[in-house]
């Protein structure tokens, strides 16, 4: 009970907390710093959360303004595919190497450290524009145009996003678990398995894992922002029809409620469902 | 740690690079006064017309010129100390609110700080490009280059959205430290012998923290040039954004500012073939790969460093070894600093 209580509290106090920060761009008139006005936009925005069916943009092909909510969805269902999808890939990805490095000799470590660390500082930017240039050198020499480098009206790009996003994701991924195997591979409690016979294929996922499972959840959760920011860079380079790029061709502010809500209510969910299944054990209790 | 990185040599060749690289752009200021050479057309010999701006790099111009002629190599020294001082600017700035305001909300109890992390939740799930463009457009773009406010009053007001904007992370970031930092021992010894909030922070708490300062201060950095590199894409340039006729222009030569400029020019048409475009690309995405590089290489000297003091559990245990097995009580147990081992009762 009491954690329900917690739990809605922060809910209402993060809703507080994005209005406030939808309410932002009010805050600079013309160079300055005007608090009124800042106030004034605060106000608008809470009695616009009363009439969210009532926002409207501008829709540049129907050449007029169109309720907001019902056109979302498409948008949405491209962002949610595309970071859905390269998530998946990178985890994946990143817990296949995790196992490769656990099971490798020091000099093999080395060189996987020293490569995924190296790729690590290359800026996802760079990803983005190698890729797109690959394409077209592609293009240019084999005549292979199955590879989209931007999206059109109706035209929907998901290769290379998913590509450049993964890599940035995994590269992220792949600093922190090497770092954590390296912290925990010394702990008793595998000490102690290893002693018993375990397998090491057992020891990785069986032992070493579940332990990881938590941290990476918070860790991943405290970095989120970063992510979205090289999604919403992508979604705008590569015009995919997401709502990041929605949110940048329409710089509203109550679109840009709309988008704060719709990016954090299922953030929250996930919280809530991520602290509620992982087991107590896994988040370092007994 | 100093001597660690001069013998560093991938930190020291990353470091000759910048520094010079600031010299160059600061010399040019000084010297040249900022000057950028303008290249119109250029001609053959016998005074052929044989080529017109946007020229291809050549041994004249090193990394050729733009449309309106400007010589590209010198529009990016000159470019480079701003890009530079901008992201410095606001990596100091974010860390200096951050800590005075997160020192003396970390000494509080668990419970405000639990609030203060819940309130600023919010600023985690948003990118911070899409807010600072909105809050920024209206107010940094010009119709007429006649209009354009001093440059005092635009960078006043950038760089303070840019160090609002980033504080939330940085100073929840800087209170989980130090909380992490007062549960350790020698702190909690520093509170019962009576240390004073003021003489805990400045004697034991702050020699702790600078390392960490230091690696959030490249993290910062990288996170604004790419915060810059966002908006000048957004057509929000630093220093403001004038249109024009045929197009937007910058007010300064600066690196994500022409990134921005050139990547607008050259979407329409083949812009991958245009050096115009990946000069500043490829400068950028080198300077975030060189900050990051400095960044693991400090971070490794400050392991290494943490590594020597660090006592080990051997050394205890021969100690302790040592102090029960001793014949005389009044044998020293360090002699010279070497563990006496072979002390045996006789």
């Amino acid at each position: 009970m009491n954690w329900i209580a917690q739990k809605s509290a922060q809910f209402f106090i993060t809703i507080f907390v994005l209005i406030a920060i939808s309410a932002l761009p009010s805050l600079v008139v013309q160079l300055e710093f005007v608090p009124s006005n800042y106030w004034n936009g605060i106000q608008q925005q809470f009695s616009q959360l009363a009439k969210l069916d009532e926002i409207t943009y501008y829709n540049v092909t129907a050449q007029r303004e169109l309720p907001l909510l019902p056109d979302l969805a498409p948008l949405m269902k491209e962002t949610v595919i595309i970071f859905m999808t390269s998530l998946v890939v990178s985890v994946g990805f990143a817990l296949l190497y995790a196992y490769f490095f656990y099971r490798s000799g020091k000099r093999v470590r080395t060189v996987l450290q020293q490569t995924s660390q190296t790729l690590e500082m290359i800026p996802d930017l760079f990803w983005l524009i190698f890729s797109q240039f690959l394409a077209i050198t592609i293009y240019k020499k084999t005549g292979f145009d199955r590879i989209e480098v931007a999206g059109g009206f109706a035209e929907y790009i998901r290769f290379l996003p998913i590509v450049t996003l993964t890599l940035t994701i995994l590269f992220f991924f792949l600093k922190w678990l090497t770092k954590h195997i390296l912290e925990e591979e010394v702990s008793l409690f595998l000490e102690l398995a290893r002693a018993k016979g375990v397998q090491p294929a057992a020891l990785f996922w069986r032992h070493l894992l579940p332990n990881l499972v938590y941290r990476f959840y918070l860790f991943f959760r405290s970095n989120l922002i970063t992510v979205l920011s090289s999604l919403l860079i992508i979604e705008y380079l590569f015009n995919v029809q997401g709502i990041f790029r929605f949110a940048v061709y329409n710089p509203v502010m109550p679109i840009l409620l709309v988008i704060l809500l719709v990016v954090y209510i299922p953030i929250f969910i996930l919280d809530l469902v991520a602290e509620w299944l992982i087991p107590n054990a896994w988040k370092g209790g007994i | 740690m100093r001597r660690t990185l001069l013998r560093d040599p991938i930190f020291m060749i990353g470091f000759v690079i910048f520094v010079s690289l600031l010299l160059l752009s600061i010399g040019n200021t000084v010297f040249r006064d900022g000057q950028v050479d303008q290249f119109l057309n250029r001609y053959s010999d016998e005074g052929r017309l044989i080529g017109i701006p946007p020229l291809e790099p050549s041994k004249d111009q090193w990394l050729g010129t733009d449309r309106a002629g400007n010589d590209l190599f010198q529009m990016m020294i000159e470019g480079f100390k701003w890009t530079v001082g901008i992201c410095a600017t606001v990596a100091l700035g974010r860390i200096a609110i951050g800590l005075l305001i997160g020192i003396p909300l970390a000494f509080r109890g668990g419970r405000v700080n639990r609030l203060f992390k819940m309130v600023l939740d919010g600023f985690l799930i948003l990118p911070i490009s899409l807010l600072a463009m909105m809050m920024l457009f209206s107010s940094l773009s010009f119709a007429d280059s006649t209009m354009v406010p001093p440059l005092v009053d635009r960078v006043t007001l950038q760089l303070t959205v840019f160090v609002l904007l980033g504080l939330p992370a940085v100073t929840l970031y800087l209170i989980t430290e130090i909380r992490q930092l007062l549960q350790q021992e020698f702190m909690i010894v520093a509170e019962t012998l009576g240390g004073s909030v003021w003489h805990r922070v400045r004697r034991h708490l702050w020699p702790h923290l600078v390392p960490t300062m230091v690696i959030v201060f490249m993290q910062q950095f990288v996170q604004t040039l790419m915060l810059l590199i966002h908006l000048s894409l957004f057509g929000v340039f630093f220093g403001g954004t004038i249109y024009l006729f045929e197009g937007v222009m910058p007010t300064l030569f600066e690196w994500s500012s022409m990134f921005g400029y050139y990547f607008k020019q050259f979407t329409a048409t083949t812009w991958m073939t245009s050096h115009m475009f990946l000069v500043p690309a490829i400068g950028l995405s080198m300077l975030v790969f060189l900050s990051n590089l400095l960044t693991s290489r400090l971070e490794r000297a400050f392991r290494l460093r943490r590594q020597e003091a660090v006592v080990t559990e051997e050394t205890i245990s021969q100690a302790e070894a040592a102090a029960a097995s001793l014949a005389d009580p009044f044998t020293l147990v360090h002699a010279d600093g070497k563990l006496q081992q072979n002390s045996k009762p006789s």
